[in-house]
């Protein structure tokens, strides 16, 4: 009965086609709206907050920092963040006030009636005035992280040519559809948190520092996430959960969306440069990375997304001299934070766009640059250890270049036109030792009927949590898919299975449960047909047992990882990636459409194809955003139009036919979910190098990036 | 000031300040398949019928539907259900913010006669957001439609 592999159908499908599921806004409320008074500079102290005394407060719920019991800090990696300020600000939209009332309408007029006086203080709104310390914002240096890691010696050889370039990337939106959204419930003194979230644990552990208590966490339906919804909640969390208390009722705070792009978490910008040495034919002899990303105002994740930055910035090509030195550093700009592929899109951008520019200087092709250097049995990747998956990639790579008729096209390519690629990995679960740290656990239930209920925190997003891990369970049992089902995450219900990340479900989080699925099979005994399944369960149930089985994260044997040294098994193991893109150009208005795009992945076993294409066509569809349209602008610390009409998302026309394909399909199951994000900027950017012979080295390739280049 | 309209065939009647949205009437009114998801008329998400047309509920204030007949997703399940299955089967579905306005949308598209080819129902999505799915399942569910 292998339900793994097989297009199960969407066990939520239904309930969201016909509009009965309820998102955290939809579920029934009778209590007040929470709303955020925020600062309107970049850097500064608070010197007064001022209440017209016209206006009537007497029925506003009004929270500030002094209202926090336990501490007033969001603890991510580290705990630099306040959930309300103090003293100082140090980006504009941080959280000053919360104020709740029943009519949003009185709500908006309180807020009208507050005026905050500053002392401000220059910003620091770049990367450059941050490394030039024009501020000193964090440490001594302004930097949160940095990390040098190098392999391998300099090369002897003489007569190698040498290139060096720098790439850009931007911020970019998570663009959920549906906005961050978060609802504390109020019963007899104690409160519980609802909403649209990736990580219960993660919220339940900055409401515990905040309130100095364990505080139930309950994900609702949640309208995507794209990691804008990993640590952002957390924070969100905690307003609703500050004014709940302070109100003793329900209290819901749904941001709208102009509130959601400009002060919530985005994509860390990065400035990449690549000095790369190689012989005639290309084959790479050194390669010196230098990463510098916008981590904005506070730690947030940039520590982790930088060392994600490293692990993939010389893709996974064969090298003797690998050095990177990469850095997060501090901006008086909003946090950023997690969004898929996590810091590996900026690198592979970089990476992908100089086998390019080599294959360019050297007037070769960029596939048979990239054949030259690929990895074979020896070849050990950027932090020092052998590349596993260098057979894989081979493959990968024949394939995708055979198939999609790569060569052909590149040699003779249409008026306009031009084909490029990317050929990528992306590291599936958490970077290191992170997994070991996590130690994550699983449970599974036996019911008396025999159905079998999974606890865990994974959630639902949209990539297909409650279908696949149902799966991965029915598989292992034996099982009709429908007699397994997932439990709401909710943290007082079910096992630690960490943050619904990186990757991981699938891969980390399923291998667990199959585990576990074991165990119950070794205790029901040996059942072949439904009808002895339910006799093997009820003689079990009988005998007293216990119905609950868990299993936990140990670290494979072979794994190792150190920290300091930046050396090791990066990664448990390595999803692939050849991505195909064609674009025309227009050469009247300079518009760039990608007129094909052919993306083939191996992810080892897939759990469900119809999802996992789903997965990879949405995966593309956003990195088709980010390289041609999703444009941030920040004007002075601020977003400057935080809305859907001036950040363009690709809509239905705008998209070519994506054709999607899996292969070494017979591995373990990999993650799938970042995988798709990697890639296509880099194709769409190589495909217009060569299509206009001219460099794009920066992102987004706007309509007005192309006529520059072209004139 | 009081507005008066049909929701799903039946009366409403509200007391609201005019500068009421649309879109927060009828979803203070129970229809919360009329999702809120950028507030200017940019995703589709929050598309309902307003006498026979399919609009933008964010962008309607409420004096524009007083009198008017308004049907939403909630009020047109037997007329979609082949289309809900059809999303459902080709994997049209992912984190499901965005359907109710493409099952809208689609329904609208078919009742009027559209072309089954992939390019014209792209086309005819052009003003609905969807941000997990590439579209491609959403044209796909749409053109297999059994009618
Ligand atoms: S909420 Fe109305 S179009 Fe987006
Ligand atoms: S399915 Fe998530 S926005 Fe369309």
């Amino acid at each position: 009965m292998g339900v793994v592999g097989e297009s199960v159908v969407r066990v939520d499908a239904a309930s969201k086609a016909d509009g009965t599921l309820r998102y955290t806004d939809d579920l029934p409320f009778e209590g007040l709206y929470g709303a955020v008074v925020r600062s309107e500079i970049a850097y500064g102290k608070i010197r007064a907050i001022t209440f017209d005394a016209s206006f009537d407060f007497s029925d506003i719920i009004i929270v500030d920092h002094r209202d926090i019991e336990g501490r007033n800090a969001n603890v991510v990696l580290t705990d630099d963040q306040p959930f309300l300020a103090e003293a100082r600000v140090r980006h504009i939209g941080e959280p000053i006030l919360l104020l709740a009332h029943r009519s949003k309408r009185r709500l908006r007029e309180a807020m009208a009636h507050i005026t905050i006086d500053y002392d401000a203080q220059e910003p620091v709104l770049s990367m450059e005035e941050s490394l030039a310390l024009k501020q000193r914002l964090y440490g001594e240096d302004n930097v949160f992280k940095a990390i040098h890691t190098v392999k391998g010696s300099p090369p002897q050889k003489t007569g190698l040519f040498s290139l060096e370039k720098t790439y850009t990337t931007p911020h970019q939106e998570q663009a959920y559809l549906e906005p961050q959204s978060m609802l504390a419930r109020y019963d007899g003194g104690r409160v519980k948190i609802i909403g649209s979230m990736q990580c219960p644990f993660f919220v339940e552990a900055a409401l515990e520092g905040l309130a100095g208590e364990k505080i139930e966490v309950e994900q609702a339906p949640t309208g995507g996430g794209f990691g804008g919804k990993e640590d952002y909640p957390s924070l969100i969390a905690g307003y609703a959960y500050l004014l709940c208390k302070k109100a003793g009722q329900d209290v819901k705070i749904v941001y709208d969306r102009e509130e959601d792009i400009a002060y919530t978490t985005k994509r860390h910008p990065s400035k990449l440069r690549y000095r790369s040495r190689f012989d005639a034919t290309g084959k790479l002899h050194a390669l010196e990375v230098d990463v510098t990303i916008d981590g904005g105002a506070y730690v947030t994740l940039s520590p982790v997304v930088l060392a994600r930055c490293v692990l993939h910035a010389a893709g996974f090509y064969d090298c003797g001299y690998i050095r990177v030195d990469a850095r997060a550093v501090a901006t008086n700009t909003p946090p950023n934070g997690a969004f898929r592929g996590f810091g590996a899109p900026q690198v592979l951008f970089g990476i992908e766009r100089h086998m390019d520019d080599i294959a360019r200087h050297l007037g070769l092709s960029p596939a048979a640059v990239r054949e030259g250097n690929l990895p074979g049995a020896g070849s050990v990747g950027v932090s020092g250890v052998p590349i596993a998956e260098y057979a894989r990639l081979r493959d990968l790579f024949e394939t995708a270049r055979r198939e999609s008729g790569f060569d052909a096209i590149y040699d003779a390519p249409a008026p306009n036109r031009g084909i490029g690629m990317a050929l990528f990995m992306h590291g599936a679960g958490y970077t290191g030792v992170g997994e070991s740290m996590l130690a994550s656990s699983v449970s599974i239930a036996l019911e008396a009927d025999g159905s079998v209920e999974i606890r865990v925190g994974s959630v639902e997003m949209g990539q297909g949590t409650l279908t696949a891990l149902p799966q991965i369970v029915a598989d292992a049992l034996d099982l009709p898919v429908g007699m397994v089902s997932c439990r709401t995450p909710n943290t007082a219900e079910v096992a630690d299975s960490g943050p619904t990340v990186a990757s991981r479900t699938v891969m980390i989080v399923g291998r667990l449960l199959a585990q576990a699925a074991g165990k119950l099979k070794t205790a029901l005994g040996d059942y072949g047909t439904p009808d002895a399944y339910r006799a093997a369960v009820a003689r079990y149930c009988k005998s007293g047992g216990p119905l609950q089985f868990g299993a936990s994260y140990e670290q494979p044997a072979d794994i190792l990882w150190d920290e300091d040294l930046f050396y090791g098994n990066g990664y448990e193991a390595y999803g692939l990636g050849c991505y195909i893109a064609e674009v025309e150009v227009d050469p009247v208005d300079y518009r760039v459409r990608v007129v094909r795009f052919d993306a083939y992945n191996d992810v080892g076993q897939v759990v469900n194809p119809v999802m996992a294409e789903g997965q990879v066509e949405g995966g593309v569809a956003q990195g088709i955003g980010y390289a041609l349209c999703e444009r941030l602008v920040y004007e002075a610390g601020r977003v400057y139009s935080p809305h859907l009409s001036d950040y363009t998302l690709p809509m239905a026309p705008d998209l070519p036919e994506i054709a999607v394909r899996f292969l070494g399909t017979d591995g373990p199951s990999l993650g799938l979910g970042e995988l798709p994000m990697d890639g296509p900027s880099a194709a769409v950017a190589n495909a217009l190098v060569h299509a206009l012979g001219s460099a794009f080295d920066a992102l987004p390739i706007t309509p007005e990036a192309v006529e520059e280049a072209c004139r | 000031m009081q507005i008066t309209c049909t929701i799903n065939g039946k009366i409403h009647r509200f007391d609201c300040a005019p500068e009421t949205r649309v879109l927060d009437l009828v979803r203070d009114a129970g229809m919360t398949s009329v999702k809120a998801g950028c507030g200017e008329g940019e995703c589709g998400a929050c598309s309902l019928f307003v006498n026979g047309r399919l609009v933008n509920a964010c962008l309607l204030l409420a004096p524009q539907i007083h009198d008017a007949e308004i049907v939403t997703l909630e009020g047109l399940q037997e007329e979609t259900a082949a289309i809900r299955e059809s999303f459902a089967e080709h994997g049209a579905v992912q984190c499901g913010f965005c359907t109710p306005g493409f099952v809208l949308r689609a329904y609208d598209y078919l009742s009027h006669g559209g072309e089954r080819s992939e390019e014209a129902i792209r086309a005819a999505l052009d003003g609905n957001l969807c941000r997990c799915t590439g579209y491609k399942k959403i044209v796909e569910a749409i053109t297999k439609v059994k009618s």
